[in-house]
């Protein structure tokens, strides 16, 4: 036993006193318990992952994965440079052309695509009276009507952006047969889900001063949105715009598994025909290319901070 | 007036590049309509949105479980690999984290008052730091399904590979979150506890650590919706999650099957959306409480 001073005293009121929050706990709890169950219902051990067979097959996988030239001699920078440019010239730079236009042509459809969802989502644009300047009495109940619009948006975008850019781009290609269009349109329909979403949450956030002295000069809804909403909305809206474009880099290169020429389609290809070394160097292209990507948006939005 | 001309030149090269890739991807259009085959298509697909199947489209061999309870099942094991996969995340992303962040050995936090305390703080560290920022770039910048391309290919199809595949690109990015945030908590705690005597280790953990987790609890959670939705998708390279399922309903054109998975979907991903919003919400009062 600890002999009880004051200073035990004091800590174990602090201690008493500690924040503590019923949900988050049971929250924690049944993470922990899905995560142990994942691990022991999972399968995850039963494959044997290193049987004698799989490890001389991981073997030649990784002593596939040097160049094919190099292979069996020494190390030579000129001949794996040759190796190198000529995958380039022959489809690296040109994939990596097509998957860049890809990820800015979703992105900018994706934004303007969001737009009118914008309009409708934010709960405070999606009202009879929009902005009307509250001037003693309490704000009227918003009538069922413009709740349920509110609430279709929300829940559409929500279906938009739950069901994840590959799947979106497998359904399209079909419908629309082999094209940029079906990989663009998906990745557009994912991101109008999720820029959809970030816009109107940044609309309902937004000081209301202003919009509500333009209404209060007789500005119709559209007026506010266009001359107000838009302007103090864009820095923040930009933010996420590249933010976003980042991801739509990483899915472009992915995409191409499907079947159009992004880089997946060559790294699907020389998987296909057993060209490790080749695979391993355009998936290397790939990383190269998010990282521009990032480093770019990056650059793009300390630009948009700055300028504030 | 030049604060406002830097944006528009941002929003004037957004353009510029848009049109660009229009043109390079050849997006008229011509390029969109597909005949009158394809419109048929697409017809019957969108039309099957509002009535998903409740029963198989065709007949299928008595003991097949119903696709309600099939649809539950693949979203158990879409739930499985995220679940496995988060946690392996959560372990590289905290351990890569501590090494990744500049707390453990900048100068106002540690003490170098002896040699070897010097030379860690002036060359280890540094060299820790960097090598393993250059790592945490390299497992965010492949995306996960090219790890479980790359990993597919090493050691053929198990559900180790799956939930690797998505755990690295994940631990890459939880490493570089939680770096930041742990580098940007206020330090006067820990300034406190330094001038106290405390070594790093107790200044990292107990002063800097606590003080980021609602943070750090409320990132890894938005890792765990993403690593959902590629989880799903993991079910096209053949493994039972609902991609699996998404993917043969649709080859075989039974539309409305398609359309009660896509549903599945959805309602597992709002599910968790919701319950990990009330999450973050409930973690940011008690933080709001704490300070």
């Amino acid at each position: 036993m600890e002999p009880e001073t004051g200073l035990n005293l004091t800590i174990r009121q602090l201690h008493r006193q500690r924040p503590r929050n019923r949900f988050i706990r049971y929250s924690i709890g049944l993470m922990l318990g899905v995560i142990v169950l994942s691990w022991v219902l999972g399968d995850f051990f039963t494959g044997e992952v290193f049987n004698e067979r799989r490890l001389q097959n991981l073997q030649r996988f990784l002593s596939e994965l040097i160049p094919y030239p190099l292979q069996g001699r020494a190390f030579d920078w000129g001949i794996a440079s040759d190796w190198a440019q000529n995958i380039l010239a022959v489809h690296g730079l040109e994939a990596m052309v097509t998957t860049l236009a890809i990820s800015i042509a979703a992105i900018v459809l994706a934004a303007i695509g969001s737009m009118p969802f914008t309009f409708l989502a934010a709960r405070n644009l999606s009202t009879p009276e929009p902005f009307l300047p509250v001037i003693g009495k309490q704000p009227t109940a918003v009538p069922l009507t413009w709740r349920l619009v509110v609430g279709m948006t929300r829940l559409l975008l929500i279906f938009l952006r739950a069901i994840p850019e590959y799947v979106w781009a497998f359904l399209l290609l079909t419908i629309l047969g082999i094209s940029a269009w079906p990989i663009v349109l998906a990745l557009a329909l994912h991101n109008i889900g999720i820029l959809g979403k970030l816009s109107s949450e940044i609309v309902e956030n937004l000081p209301t001063a202003s919009l509500s002295s333009l209404r209060s000069l007789g500005a119709t809804r559209l007026q506010i949105f266009g001359a107000a909403v838009i302007p103090m909305a864009l820095p923040r809206f930009l933010m996420f715009f590249f933010y976003r474009w980042e991801t739509c880099v990483r899915e472009a290169t992915i995409l191409g598994l499907l079947g159009f020429v992004s880089l997946g389609f060559w790294i699907q290809d020389a998987r296909a025909r057993n060209n490790y070394d080749e695979m391993f160097l355009l998936i290397l292209l790939g990383a190269t290319l998010i990282m521009v990507g990032d480093l770019v948006s990056a650059i793009a939005r300390k630009v948009i901070r700055d300028a504030g | 007036m030049i604060k406002l001309s830097r944006r528009r030149w941002v929003i004037i090269s957004i353009i510029i590049a848009g049109l660009w890739s229009a043109y390079v991807l050849d997006l008229g259009p011509g390029s969109l309509s597909t005949g009158a085959g394809g419109l048929a298509l697409a017809g019957e697909f969108f039309s099957h949105a509002l009535q998903p199947a409740l029963h198989y489209e065709s007949p299928v061999p008595t003991g097949t479980t119903p696709i309600l309870l099939r649809s539950l099942h693949a979203a158990g094991w879409t739930v499985a690999f995220t679940a496995t996969a988060i946690s392996l995340a959560l372990v590289f992303g905290l351990s890569f984290g501590f090494a990744a962040s500049t707390a453990w050995w900048s100068e106002d936090l540690t003490a170098r008052d002896t040699a070897w305390r010097r030379i860690l703080a002036a060359y280890v560290a540094p060299a820790v730091y960097g090598i393993t920022r250059i790592l945490i770039n390299l497992m965010r910048s492949v995306h996960e399904l090219l790890w479980a391309v790359l990993l597919l290919a090493a050691f053929g199809i198990n559900h180790l590979s799956a939930a690797v595949a998505i755990a690295i690109p994940s631990a890459g990015t939880l490493a570089k979150i939680f770096s930041e945030m742990i580098d940007e908590t206020p330090r006067d705690a820990a300034l406190a506890m330094r001038d106290a005597g405390a070594t790093p280790l107790q200044i990292y953990f107990i002063g800097l650590l606590p003080r980021a987790l609602p943070d750090i609890t409320a990132y890894t959670l938005y890792r765990f919706e993403c690593a959902l939705r590629t989880s799903a998708v993991l079910g096209f390279f053949g493994f039972p999650t609902l991609g699996f399922y998404i993917a043969a309903a649709f080859e075989n054109l039974h539309y409305a099957e398609v359309w009660t998975y896509l549903y599945a979907l959805f309602a597992l991903v709002a599910l968790v959306d919701w319950w990990s919003g009330k999450v973050r919400r409930s973690m940011l009062l008690w933080n709001q409480r704490q300070v």
